[in-house]
Order: C-alpha cells, then sequence, then structure tokens
C-alpha cells in the first residue's frame, strides 16, 4: 500500500521539461523596460557635515584637553600637599630648635651659677 | 638561583658604607625605655637637613629667632637627651659615662666643670677644637632626678653664641672672642 503511494508521489513530483513556447511567453509578460526603483535622497545640512568631518578630532582634542586640565589640578593639588607638609615639618623642626636651644641655655645657665655662686661651707665642690 | 640572588644581595648591603657619624657628633644612647619612665622628656634630633629646614622657617622679624637664624647656619646637627624622673637617680649611670667617655676624646677640650656632692650635680662643658675652631660642643648635665645630654655639631661661633647671651637665659660666660681658641695638647 505505501509503495503504492511512494511510487505515486515519485511519478507526480518527478522532473518534468517545460512546455515549448514557455519562455518566451513568459518574456513577453514581463514589461518591456523595468522602472528602477524610486531612491531616496539624503541631502546632510553642512552643520552635519562638519560635525561629522571634525567631530572626532574634536573628540580626540576635548579628551587631551581635560586630561591636561585633570593632570594639572592633580599636580596643583599634590604640590600644594607637599607644601603644607613641608611648611609643617619646617616648623616642628624650628620648635625643636628652639627648644634645643632652650633646654642648651639652661644647662649653660646651670653650668655658669655653679661656676660662680660660692661654694656654701661644708659643700665638697669641684669647680673649674 | 634565588640564593644567589640573596647572596649577592647581602654582599652588596654589607658592602654599603654606613652613614658615618660627623666629627663632633656623639653617639648617643636611645634611652627609649627611659622615655616611658621619665615625667619629663625632651628628644630632639636635628641632623643637618632637618636643621636647614628649621633655620628656614624662623621668624626673622622676631629678634630672639633672627639671632639663632644666624647662628644654626653654620650648623651641622643638634642633639639633645633630656629626661626628668620622679625619684632619684633612675637612669642608667652608665650610659651617661659611656658619653662622657666620648667627649674624652682627641679634640675635645672640657671648658666648664663643676661637681657638687652635696647636691650630687655634675655639669660638664665639652668644645671639639679643630683648627682653631669650635666645631662640637657637648654639655653633659646629671642631677639625682635629671640629666640631659647636649650636642651641637658644626661650626660654632662663639661670638654668636656669646650674642645670645640674655636670650634663652643664656648666661654671660666670659668667652673671649678676640682671641682664638687654642686647640689641646695632643694626647
Amino acid at each position: 500500500m505505501s509503495e503504492n503511494f511512494e511510487n505515486e508521489l515519485r511519478r507526480a513530483l518527478r522532473p518534468i521539461d517545460a512546455p515549448a513556447g514557455f519562455t518566451e511567453r513568459v518574456m513577453r509578460a514581463l514589461p518591456a523596460q523595468r522602472e528602477p526603483a524610486p531612491m531616496r535622497v539624503v541631502t546632510e545640512q553642512p552643520a552635519q557635515r562638519l560635525m561629522k568631518r571634525i567631530g572626532i578630532p574634536m573628540a580626540f582634542a576635548a579628551a587631551l584637553v581635560l586630561s591636561v586640565v585633570l593632570g594639572q589640578h592633580v599636580a596643583d593639588v599634590q604640590g600644594e600637599r607637599l607644601a603644607d607638609e613641608r611648611e609643617a615639618a619646617g616648623l616642628a623642626a624650628s620648635h625643636e630648635l628652639m627648644q634645643a636651644l632652650r633646654v642648651t641655655s639652661q644647662k649653660l645657665d646651670l653650668a655658669y651659677q655653679a661656676v660662680k655662686t660660692p661654694p656654701p661651707a661644708g659643700d665638697e665642690e669641684n669647680r673649674t | 638561583m634565588k640564593i644567589l640572588i640573596a647572596l649577592a644581595l647581602a654582599t652588596l648591603a654589607s658592602a654599603a658604607p654606613a652613614a658615618e657619624p660627623l666629627r663632633g657628633q656623639l653617639q648617643i644612647p636611645e634611652f627609649a625605655a627611659l622615655a616611658d619612665n621619665a615625667s619629663e622628656s625632651v628628644k630632639v634630633t636635628l641632623d643637618s637637613q632637618l636643621l636647614g629646614m628649621g633655620c628656614r622657617f624662623l621668624n626673622a622679624d622676631d629678634p630672639e629667632q633672627a639671632d639663632v637664624k644666624k647662628l644654626c647656619n653654620s650648623l651641622q646637627g643638634i642633639y639633645v637627651r633630656s629626661y626628668t624622673f620622679d625619684r632619684d637617680f633612675a637612669y642608667p649611670k652608665a650610659d651617661v659615662e659611656g658619653v662622657r667617655r666620648q667627649l674624652s676624646g682627641p679634640g675635645w677640650s672640657r671648658i666648664v666643670e663643676a661637681r657638687s656632692n652635696k647636691e650630687n650635680t655634675n655639669v660638664d662643658v665639652f668644645v671639639l677644637i679643630d683648627g682653631g675652631k669650635a666645631k662640637g660642643l657637648g654639655i653633659i648635665a646629671s642631677e639625682p632626678r635629671e640629666f640631659t645630654i647636649v650636642n651641637i655639631v658644626g661650626n660654632i661661633d662663639l661670638e654668636q653664641l656669646h650674642s645670645l647671651e640674655g636670650k634663652f637665659g643664656v648666661p654671660n660666660l666670659e668667652i673671649e672672642t678676640s682671641k682664638k681658641v687654642e686647640p689641646p695638647k695632643k694626647k
């Protein structure tokens, strides 16, 4: 049963040649000259053209300027911070210097007093 | 290979010259443990770099600081250790004596020696003379509850030190500025 059906199907779907004059009939049915499909012409505005031409360089330039400005700002901030740190260290050092000289003068004064003051009776002192 | 690199680095590190102390600079112990026990402590370590920085930040309009500014430009270092305690002799006398021994080395001259057995107060002032000029100053002052070591390194202009008299309570030391300091006899 199925074999019959397959045979029928194969016979129905077998390739057959086109009837005589088929090609000519089809060609005659076609229009003589095909009209070109209408094209939509997009005309760019001058401003758009300008933007397209200089857009990328401008973006690069803007990025460059931005990075230079940012870099300068960062350098300024760091410079200020360094200057502040240097000033703080310098002020601390100057305070230490004054403190050191105060201690020095106190001890020189102690030596001076010890040398200049006459020894009380009974105090064994060695002064030079 | 790693061992070789480590060995090479160790050799280089050992060959690198250690920072030599300046002439007139004393090897002062750190006294790190003392600071905790002391009721008051002053530790000043100003090498030439810090000293230069400190000098720059002194106020020239302040007469006291202006005089110090003149003096400190020729200095190369100031080192002070001063500790005050609540009880007697809480500090290691051996360390103080160790510093005192350095001041008995060549070049150093004791210009002031004051001993009071009653008050247990000793004050010694030393000057390092080199080429007829004072290149270092050392002060060791020990009292029962306080000891102080001062070391000033550099060209100490006695005339300028003299000009500080009356400031910071620096007494008139009767330094003869017209005479050159006699170099010490060689030991």
